[in-house]
């Protein structure tokens, strides 16, 4: 299995959004698709999930809402709001730029 | 509720993670209990999960603020009577300080209740001495300022040339000094203050009436019958509250009047404590017309009407000022020859009405505001370092929640929440504590002839109360709660639950720091009580120079009572008769000024052919009122009957005066009074005995006393009773006397000489009474504080204390260490506290009248007071200390 790779920090909130990009995910399917996403190289770190999903909550970019996990009991499940798909935008471009930026700088 | 809610919400969020985690560890194999203890351990825990997702959330705030709250408040339980120690003493800091500032508020900041008081003005004017060219006589004040004297009397034609002459740019009113008359209603006599005003007075100020109407001008003229106003208490206490009293008649010194109507209560005056309790129109008060100088409207050289106006929107004061100064010019009947020093209209800010309280009361309700600032700082310390103590007690506990994942930040909130708590109830507390406390002061300030100055719980007196709160708070509550998340670096949070305090070196010092700063506090307030103290027991004991005991004083009216000229001398002889044959009364005697009255007459005399002049106070009186007053004469005669009738003109001078004058050899020469109005006589007396010095006017001064003979011509006079018997006892049979006499003649203030004396130390009695309180509530608080730290700082030594027993120390030299450390930061305080009392000292030097400011028996006595309180306070926790068992102690560490 290769080496798991912490998240660098501030990189958890673009995750999260641009995983409830396609749709409402509860905590532990956003940590899951994350971690299927990224082809196992990124570890979200299970406990600081949570406070990540409550404070984007808390900013108005993630609406959540309680509903029935496939077959199994209530889960609290969140989705983008509209700043919330704004904020995505935005943010990937900016990581974008930064990624490329980094990149300049290391092959030169 | 919502944050229940929520928070059971998270709990199910985070339980449903863990649950999908735990399935996944049990499908790769593992048991169902090692899969849950995988999970956790993946999760990382769960609580301080929890709490890092509230601290998110925007509910986190209030849900945090409610478990503060509870949980605050469940501490405070624990301890009860710390609790309660801590509300209590802030309840009395935070009351006494909105008590004074308070009356701070309604004696010099408050507005008139009157709508837009800021259009208000005093007119004034200043020049350089009494106008002799302009004027012969006066009735106002006059007072030096910068270098001019300023006066507020004016005659009634500035009056009205003035009214006409800005007729445009302001609202003139007039009104007079209030004085005391003679009042009647429905066959009940009594008295009461009389201020005449003109007719548009409460038309200017914009008072309303609560029954009836008020004054206008049609009523200030001779052929309108007269009428008058009452205030609201006046209508309480002489009208009985009867809404039918309006429109019938009130006789005023013998002259009949209609009640117009009752002002509304709110109305108190032209500033607080005014005692005005009716009002007459200029044209129908007696007194304007009756008195020595005539009818005071018609003679322009009578000065003796005060002025106010409301300025006219937009007009500013220099264009006022100037106007009115054209005016008052133009009513003199002629220009001074020096242009230059002849008076010129000043205005005055009127706002706040009349400024004679705040001129009196400024400096003492700044002395006593310091005092109680200096209280409420002594509590605060106190809290600070009770809750300082008890921060450290809970260590434990404030190691565990920090363990828990509580942030410094969340700690250091409790801290204050708590705080917070506490300062809330001493301020609920310190409410009602104002409430009280402010009545005590009103009646203490309130003076010979004022009224109570009423105190109202409105907006302004809560803010006031809250405003205090915080700034206590904040003195007493963020130190603590700094200092506590202080503690929480890591070696400390590893020591955890040891039983060593954390940095012990320095919470010793600060305890100690504490204690000498409670005690430099604490000396200001006990030395204060020490000097005003003493200063009132000097003064009230004072030697008067006559028996005080067995001696009582009332005031006749009968001039104002029906009684005319003609018939006023002999009243006078058969009521001094009539009093003399009263069983029970030893001597009788009548003068027309009361004694002891801090004021009376005064008048300026030189010898005939002699230059040097001397200030007097003069008083008629019959031969039997000095016998009462002077066991006899020190040379020369007493009056005689003959004299008081007979017109030759006699007078007994005191020995002072005598001593001044050139000491016996004055009887017989003759004496001038100097102050007359320009071309008048000068009144002339032959000096026929030289009395004793006796304390006439006041306790507080001597002056030098001119005896006349009592003429029977003034309408009003005091009698004074020397009793055989207690006062008390002898008083229902002179009452009764009385009324035998004339039953329609009150006996007006009716006291004891020892309350006439005390009646002038109203003040003295004040800061006495006050500090007194002050300074034992200071003595308390800091020997609590004291006691605290001592006893802190001996359990937390008992390690070595019982080595030190152990070893052979005597139980003496442990009380001795103990008692020595506690008694160091004693004397450090007082070495801080003592060179600020010498600077107090120097402020109130003006309230002093029996002692200098840095009295030596004052000083040692407040000294003393504080060594012994100190050293009983540290005496406590040090003899435990010694009575410690060794073994158990050390068993123990």
């Amino acid at each position: 299995m290769a080496r798991k790779t912490d998240l660098l920090q501030g990189t958890l909130d673009l995750l999260i959004l641009k995983t409830l990009a396609n749709g409402a995910l509860h905590g532990y399917g956003i940590a899951q698709r994350i971690l299927v996403t990224s082809k196992e190289l990124l570890q979200v770190q299970q406990g600081s999930l949570y406070p990540a999903l409550h404070r984007l909550e808390r900013k108005g970019l993630l609406k959540p809402e309680w509903r029935q996990s496939g077959n199994g009991p209530m889960a609290k499940f969140y989705s983008l709001t509209p700043v919330g798909r704004a904020c995505l935008r935005d943010e990937k471009e900016q990581w974008q730029r930064y990624a490329e930026a980094i990149a300049m700088v290391l092959e030169s | 509720m919502f944050w229940k809610r929520k928070e059971t919400e998270l709990q199910r969020e985070l339980a449903h993670h863990l649950h999908h985690l735990a399935a996944e560890f049990e499908r790769q194999g593992y048991s169902r209990e090692e899969a849950l203890r995988l999970a956790n351990r993946e999760f990382g825990g769960a609580t301080q999960v929890q709490e890092q997702c509230r601290d998110e959330r925007r509910w986190g705030w209030t849900a945090g603020l409610r478990q503060d709250i509870v949980f605050g408040w469940r501490t405070m339980r624990r301890t009860p009577v710390v609790t309660a120690a801590a509300a209590i003493s802030l309840a009395l800091g935070i009351g006494a300080n909105t008590a004074i500032v308070s009356l701070m508020d309604v004696v010099l900041w408050r507005d008139l209740p009157v709508p837009d008081a800021k259009q208000l003005v005093l007119v004034h004017w200043r020049g350089h001495g009494f106008p002799q060219e302009l004027a012969d006589g006066a009735a106002g004040g006059m007072e030096p300022e910068n270098g001019w004297d300023v006066a507020d009397f004016f005659s009634y034609r500035a009056f009205t040339q003035v009214r006409e002459g800005v007729s445009a740019m302001a609202k003139v009113a007039a009104f007079t000094y209030h004085h005391q008359v003679s009042v009647s209603f429905a066959g009940q006599p009594t008295v009461a203050m009389e201020r005449a005003v003109s007719g548009d007075f409460f038309g200017t100020l914009g008072v309303h009436p609560k029954l009836g109407r008020l004054l206008s001008d049609g009523d200030d003229s001779y052929s309108e019958p007269a009428a008058v106003v009452v205030s609201h208490r006046f209508w309480e206490r002489v009208l009985r509250s009867d809404a039918g009293a309006v429109g019938r008649e009130i006789t005023i010194d013998n002259t009949a009047y209609v009640i117009a109507g009752v002002l509304d209560p709110s109305f108190y005056g032209l500033g607080p404590g005014d005692a005005a309790e009716i009002y007459t129109p200029l044209h129908h008060a007696r007194f304007l017309h009756d008195g020595p100088a005539g009818n005071v409207l018609k003679n322009g050289r009578f000065w003796g009407i005060q002025l106010l106006a409301r300025r006219t929107t937009g007009v500013d004061d220099a264009r006022l000022q100037a106007a009115m100064d054209a005016a008052f010019r133009a009513s003199w009947e002629k220009q001074p020859k020096n242009a230059a020093a002849a008076p010129r209209i000043r205005l005055d800010e009127g706002r706040r009405g009349l400024g004679d309280p705040r001129k009196q009361l400024q400096r003492p309700l700044l002395v006593l505001g310091a005092l109680v600032a200096l209280l409420l700082l002594i509590a605060c310390v106190n809290i600070a370092n009770l809750l300082l103590a008890r921060a450290l007690a809970r260590r434990n506990e404030l190691a565990m929640r920090v363990s828990l994942g509580c942030g410094r930040a969340r700690l250091v909130r409790q801290f204050l929440t708590e705080s917070a708590m506490l300062a809330a109830l001493g301020g609920a507390a310190g409410i009602g504590v104002a409430w009280t406390t402010v009545k005590v002061f009103g009646q203490f300030l309130a003076g010979d002839d004022t009224i109570p100055i009423a105190f109202v719980l409105d907006g302004r007196t809560l803010a006031l109360a809250s405003a205090i709160t915080l700034l206590a708070l904040l003195v007493f509550g963020l130190f603590p709660a700094f200092q506590a998340s202080g503690w929480l670096d890591a070696s400390w949070l590893r020591q955890g639950a040891r039983s060593a305090a954390p940095s012990t070196g320095r919470g010793w010092s600060r305890g100690r720091a504490f204690v000498a700063l409670q005690m430099a506090f604490s000396v200001i307030l006990v030395m204060a009580a020490a000097i005003f103290t003493r200063n009132l027991v000097t003064v009230e004991s004072a030697d008067p120079g006559f028996d005080r005991r067995n001696l009582v004083l009332f005031d006749t009216r009968p001039g104002t009572s029906g009684y005319d000229k003609a018939r006023l001398a002999g009243f006078y002889f058969n009521l001094e008769q009539r009093m003399q044959n009263t069983p029970g009364v030893s001597m009788a005697g009548l003068a027309s000024m009361r004694p002891m009255n801090n004021g009376g007459m005064w008048d300026t005399v030189q010898l005939a052919g002699q230059p040097q002049s001397y200030d007097v106070s003069v008083n008629e009186v019959t031969p039997q009122y000095l016998r009462i007053f002077t066991p006899g004469l020190i040379a020369g005669r007493n009056f005689t009957q003959n004299d008081l009738t007979n017109p030759a003109s006699v007078a007994i001078i005191s020995g002072d005066l005598a001593r001044r004058l050139g000491g016996r050899g004055v009887l017989g020469r003759r004496l001038r009074m100097v102050d007359v109005p320009p071309g008048a006589r000068q009144p002339e007396f032959d000096i026929i005995g030289i009395a004793p010095d006796i304390a006439a006017t006041s306790i507080k001064d001597r002056p030098l006393v001119l005896w006349l003979p009592f003429g029977g011509n003034s309408p009003a006079a005091t009698v004074a009773l020397r009793t055989a018997q207690p006062p008390q006892a002898v008083l229902p049979i002179i009452r009764q006397a009385m009324s035998e006499i004339d039953r329609n003649l009150p006996m007006v203030n009716t006291v004891t000489m020892e309350e006439q004396i005390s009646k002038g130390l109203e003040r003295e009695r004040m800061f006495a009474t006050l500090c007194s309180g002050f300074g034992i509530l200071a003595l308390v608080l800091s020997a609590v504080g004291l006691y605290g730290v001592m006893s802190y700082n001996a359990s937390r030594r008992r390690g070595e204390i019982g080595v030190r027993l152990a070893l052979g120390a005597r139980p003496a030299s442990v009380v001795a260490m103990i008692l020595r450390e506690g008694l160091a930061s004693v004397a450090l305080g007082i070495a801080m506290g003592v060179p600020l009392v010498w600077f107090g000292a120097e402020f109130v030097k003006k309230e002093l009248s029996g002692i200098k400011p840095m009295d030596p028996i004052s000083l040692c006595a407040g000294l003393g007071i504080m060594l012994f309180a100190a050293t009983l306070a540290a005496a406590v926790p040090a003899f435990r200390a010694a009575s410690l068992d060794p073994a158990e102690a050390l068993r123990q560490e």
